[in-house]
Parts: structure tokens; C-alpha cells; sequence
């Protein structure tokens, strides 16, 4: 493991402010990921789970403390500094896909690069060997509704790895497929982890805990560790 | 990237599609106003300029009537024979012609048709058509005075007598005049439509005794315009005030520029209102643009969520809205622009089925017109969506993803 970790979380607090209560959702989380780790967070709703995750993907920044990413400080960016930092280096995986509809899958698995700036062609070769990659290599002309729950989710994964990122985080990923689909997809992802890049899944699923290297549970806010 | 924003903007478009072609009708209708209306005036412009310009400086025009007012002409008042002998007195008055004109039927061989005569008194007027107001014929000779010869105009041989040449012979109610020569184009299809007569075989069969609606001065050769003008005023006022015993005579002294001046500034002044009221068209249509992008943003929310999650930066979600506000307007002004020039079309083919009107207008859609128009509504349409992309750009990525 290298000396310095690759998300770093300092005394992390995300305080919410609904009308005049101040709701504290992360309270003071101390936490280190190491690179090419595969962490599930476990939690039930409400206990700060999906807050935790979009503190860490640098998709929100924390009320109080520290987020370090690579030794960098993202709690001092900007949000098109953090959306460079997303795009670059956080490969995004939804629960509910979060493809667009009137784009075929295809151009949904090149979107990320195309907000890099990446060439045409060279977007489109890296995009149809993601989906050849995923099993998907028939099926890239297909809009969204045009394709399974499961077809989806590999279009996502698919999507998530266009820029390479050294990091995947996954809200529940298998949240809206059914069983076997989502043995699969947990396969995928597996395989992702193989390859050396950080896993980190959110869920409320304890069958995904078996793929994990390293359960992080949480509960009101706070962290304990098994 | 830009080619992306394009794809999703037409997807977009194409999705919602009702929507859209809705917004894009109001920019269509505003568009639409100002190239067809502009486009016919500035067929007016050019028929009316086209006209006066071909006028020598030395030529001044006396209309009955008050002031300035260009309508006067068309208003059934007329000069009579003692104004006109007014004209003729007034110092460095050369010729003082009298042209009036009527819608008469005129039969050729088998064809009866109803044609514009228009009157020229060939004795003292020939030389004023031919070197002053640039009268020419293109086949045979210029008619003669008292032989009861006419010229027609360039398009009567094509389009209301077809192959009717000199030496054939008319009849204008019971009488026979023979065809002289062809003009060459004056310039505008009603001119070109009519038919010349000397001013005597005129008042012979229209019937008329005196009474002009218009009157064509030369001045002579070195005397000062502005002057004889003066004189010409003076000498009418006279006449004017003893005949009907009050002190506000009716017409109007015009030189060639004063008469081109009067006719741009009428122009000018439609022209300013045809804008004004097709600019409100516009805006109304570009606060539909509004509504449609805030509608969409709306609906879009967790889809901007998506794009901002994977890397999307503030100014490529503001592109993408502007891309898509911008292209529903220059679509809407590209429909507008068609369908102006169609519309434009047939206000022209309406106009000249209509004997009343004089001057034949040409619908005339000048290349800046269509460029602004097309710029215009582009820019539009982009701003319409500024504030709307502007919302969509500043969505906090964490919220916008979990909107349903």
C-alpha cells in the first residue's frame, strides 16, 4: 500500500440547514482509502450513507473539515474544479443508471469525454470497446429504453469508465436489477477492482458485502468499521 | 464538442416536439412580419424611386391638394384648365403638361381588354417625354400629333394584346387609333401595361373636357428651380383665391428631389412602424423561448444532475441550453423568412390584380434583410435562453441528482 492515501477525510462534518433546524448529517468523520481498496458502506437510510459518498466523490463539499484527494485539498475547490476532479479521476455508477433517454449507448458512454475535450474518434473507438468489453457490443446504437435493467447498469458502468478514473464509486448498483443481473454487475465490478481501481459501494444490501474487501458501516452520521 | 450540443439540442427539440414547434412559431410569426412586410415596401420603394429618379431635375410635378401629402394623387382631385394656363403663365415655366389617365376597354382584332390610358399632349409634350422623363420606343415610331396614332407600353404586346405590333389598329369606344411604336420599359409593370394617347383623342374618348390629377413642368433651360417653383405657387394662388373667394389654396409644387424626399420619408415612416410592430411579434416570441427553456431545465434537472456528476463544467451545461434556445430561434427565422417571402408573393400577385393601384410593386428581399433577420432571431433566441441557462448551470450536482 503506498505511503499516502488516496481519499483522505479529516474531521468531515455536512451540516443541512431545513428551515430553522440545523441537521447534521456527517458528524466529524475520520476516514483513509487506500488505492485499488474495495469498500462497501454499509448503512440504512438516513444514516448519512449517500452524503458520505458524494463527500468522497467530490460530488459535494464538506461543512466542516477536510476531503483530500491524492494529497490534493478538493474541500477548497470550486464546483467546476471539482466537476474537472469528477471527470478526471471518479467514474460514477447510479441506482437508477441515469442514462439519457433520447441518446443512444453509444453517445451516453462518451459523454464524460467529451467534457475532457477528447477527440471524436478517439471517444468513440475507447467507447465501443467499453461496451464490447461489457457484453454490450451489439447493443450501442440502442437508446436506453430500448434496453434491460441490467443492459442499462453495464451501459453505466461502461459510461463511468470513459476517462480511465483510478476510483468507481457505485450507489447501489444493484438496487434495480434483479438477482442474477446483479451478479453480473457485481462481477463487472470485480473485475474493475482486478484491474487495480478503487471500489467504493454504497448500499444497504449485506449480500454485497461478500465482494468487499473492507465494510464500512454507518450509522447517525458516524463511522464503525468491521 | 459543439457538434454534441447540436445533437442533443436536436434530440431535445425533436423529443418535445410539440413544444418546440410551437416556440418556434412565435419567432416564425415575428420573422414572418417583418420580411413579408418588409419586402413588399421595400418593392414600393424601388417602383416608386425607380420612377422619380428617371425624372430629369429640371422637371417639377403640380398635385392638387394640402401638403405634402402623396395621397392627394390618388384621391380623385384634379387640376382644370384655369390652374393649368396659371402654370403656364408663371415666369420660367417652359411646357405645363396635363396626363391624366383611366381605365378604358380597348378592343384589338377579336380581344377586349380594360387597359390604362394615359395622356401625353404630343404637341408640346414629346419632347419632354423623350428627353426628360427618358420616353423611348423599342419598335416602330413615336406617335404623331393628330393623326390618331398611339404608342403602347412595353408589356402590352406580351401580356394583354399578344403580338400586337405597329400598324395595327385599336378601338377605344367606337373610335380607331393605329399603333404607332412600342415603348421601352419606364420601368414599372403599370406603366408598362398602359397605353399613350395624344391628350385631344384622350379627352375624345374618355369623354373629359379638362382636369388633370397631375401636372409635369419643365422649367426652362438655366432659369433657377426654386424660383420658378415660387412663381409657379404664386400664379396658382392667384387663380385658386379669386375662383373660390378663401385663402388656402389646395395643391402642391414638387421638384424631382423634394419629391423623392417626401416619398423616402413616407417610406421611412412605414418602414419604422413595420419594425416596431413586428419587433413586439419577436419579443412576444422570445418570451415564449424563455418559458420553453425554464420549462425545460426544469424537466431536465436530474439530467443536468448526470452531466454535472460525470464532469460536466458550468459553461458546457450553460452551451448546452444556449445551443438549443439559439437553434428554436434560427429555425424560427428561417421558417419566417420562407414563409414571408411567400407571403410577400402574393401580396405582390394581390396588388396587381388590383387596377386602383398605380405603382407595380416588385416584393424586393434584400440580402441584409434576410441576414439580419436570420442573425436577429439567432441571437434572440440565445438570449431568451441566458437566464434559463444560466439556472440550469448554477444546479447544485447533488440536488438536481436526487429531483424527480
Amino acid at each position: 500500500m503506498s505511503s499516502k492515501p488516496q481519499i483522505k477525510l479529516d474531521k468531515v462534518k455536512k451540516t443541512y440547514r431545513i428551515g430553522k433546524i440545523d441537521l447534521e448529517v456527517l458528524k466529524g468523520i475520520d476516514l483513509e482509502v487506500e488505492a485499488g481498496e474495495f469498500i462497501v458502506l454499509l448503512g440504512p437510510s438516513g444514516s448519512g450513507k449517500s452524503t458520505l459518498l458524494n463527500v468522497m466523490s467530490c460530488l459535494d463539499v464538506p461543512t466542516e473539515g477536510h476531503v483530500y484527494l491524492d494529497g490534493q485539498d478538493v474541500s477548497l475547490l470550486n464546483e467546476d474544479q471539482l466537476a474537472g476532479v469528477r471527470g478526471r479521476k471518479i467514474g460514477f455508477v447510479f441506482q437508477q443508471f441515469n442514462l439519457l433517454h433520447h441518446l443512444s449507448a453509444l453517445e451516453n458512454v462518451t459523454l464524460p469525454a467529451v467534457f475532457q475535450g477528447r477527440s471524436e474518434s478517439q471517444r468513440k473507438k475507447r467507447a465501443a470497446d467499453l461496451l464490447e468489453s461489457v457484453g454490450l457490443g451489439e447493443r450501442m446504437d440502442h437508446t436506453p429504453p430500448e434496453l434491460s435493467g441490467g443492459e442499462k447498469q453495464r451501459v453505466a458502468i461502461a459510461r463511468s469508465l470513459i476517462n480511465d478514473p483510478e476510483i468507481i464509486v457505485a450507489d447501489e448498483p444493484t438496487g434495480e436489477v434483479d438477482t442474477d443481473t446483479g451478479k453480473k454487475i457485481m462481477g463487472i465490478l470485480t473485475d474493475l477492482h482486478e484491474e487495480g481501481r478503487t471500489i467504493i459501494i454504497v448500499t444497504h444490501d449485506l449480500e454485497l458485502v461478500d465482494y468487499a474487501q473492507r465494510v464500512i458501516r454507518i450509522r447517525d452520521g458516524v463511522l464503525s468499521e468491521k | 464538442m459543439i457538434k454534441e450540443y447540436f445533437k442533443i439540442a436536436v434530440r431535445n427539440i425533436r423529443k418535445r416536439a410539440l413544444r418546440s414547434w410551437l416556440t418556434i412559431l412565435g419567432i416564425v410569426i415575428g420573422a414572418f412580419l417583418v420580411v413579408s412586410l418588409i419586402s413588399l415596401s421595400e418593392g414600393l420603394n424601388k417602383a416608386v424611386m425607380g420612377e422619380l429618379q428617371a425624372v430629369g431635375t429640371n422637371i417639377v410635378m403640380v398635385v392638387p391638394g394640402e401638403g405634402m401629402d402623396i395621397t392627394a394623387m390618388f384621391g380623385g382631385l384634379e387640376l382644370k384648365n384655369q390652374e393649368m394656363e396659371a402654370i403656364r403663365r408663371a415666369r420660367g415655366v417652359d411646357v405645363a403638361l396635363e396626363m391624366p389617365w383611366q381605365m378604358k376597354n380597348v378592343r384589338w382584332r377579336q380581344t377586349s381588354e380594360s387597359v390604362l390610358l394615359w395622356a401625353l399632349d404630343l404637341q408640346t409634350g414629346t419632347d419632354v417625354a423623350r428627353t426628360d422623363m427618358g420616353w423611348d420606343v423599342r419598335e416602330g415610331s413615336f406617335a404623331r400629333a393628330g393623326r390618331r396614332e398611339v404608342i403602347v407600353g412595353n408589356l402590352v404586346p406580351q401580356n394583354i394584346f399578344p403580338g400586337i405590333e405597329p400598324g395595327d389598329e385599336i378601338t377605344v369606344s367606337g373610335r380607331k387609333f393605329t399603333v404607332s411604336g412600342v415603348l421601352r420599359s419606364l420601368g414599372n409593370r403599370e406603366d408598362d401595361s398602359s397605353i399613350i394617347f395624344d391628350l385631344p383623342d384622350y379627352r375624345a374618348v374618355t369623354g373629359t373636357v379638362e382636369g388633370t390629377p397631375v401636372a409635369i413642368v419643365r422649367i426652362q433651360d438655366g432659369y433657377d428651380i426654386d424660383l420658378a417653383i415660387s412663381n409657379i405657387e404664386r400664379s396658382l394662388e392667384e387663380v385658386m383665391v379669386r375662383r373660390r373667394g378663401d385663402d388656402s389654396p389646395s395643391f402642391t409644387v414638387l421638384s424631382s428631389e423634394a419629391m423623392i424626399e417626401m416619398v423616402e420619408n413616407i417610406l421611412g415612416v412605414i418602414q419604422a412602424g413595420i419594425v416596431a410592430f413586428a419587433g413586439i411579434a419577436i419579443l412576444v416570441g422570445a418570451i415564449g423561448i424563455m418559458n420553453t427553456m425554464f420549462t425545460s431545465v426544469r424537466e431536465r434537472t436530474k439530467e443536468i444532475g448526470v452531466l454535472k456528476a460525470v464532469g460536466a463544467k458550468r459553461k458546457h451545461i450553460s452551451a448546452l441550453f444556449l445551443v438549443e434556445s439559439g437553434m428554436i430561434g434560427l429555425l424560427g427565422g428561417l421558417m419566417g423568412i420562407i414563409t414571408g417571402l411567400g407571403a410577400a408573393r402574393l401580396g405582390q400577385f394581390v396588388l396587381d390584380q388590383n387596377p386602383n393601384i398605380l405603382v407595380s410593386i416588385e416584393a424586393q428581399a434584400p440580402f441584409y434583410l434576410i441576414f439580419y433577420t436570420l442573425l436577429f432571431s439567432f441571437l434572440l433566441g440565445c438570449l431568451s435562453g441566458l437566464l434559463p441557462a444560466r439556472r440550469a448551470a448554477r444546479l447544485d450536482p447533488v440536488e438536481a441528482l436526487m429531483y424527480e
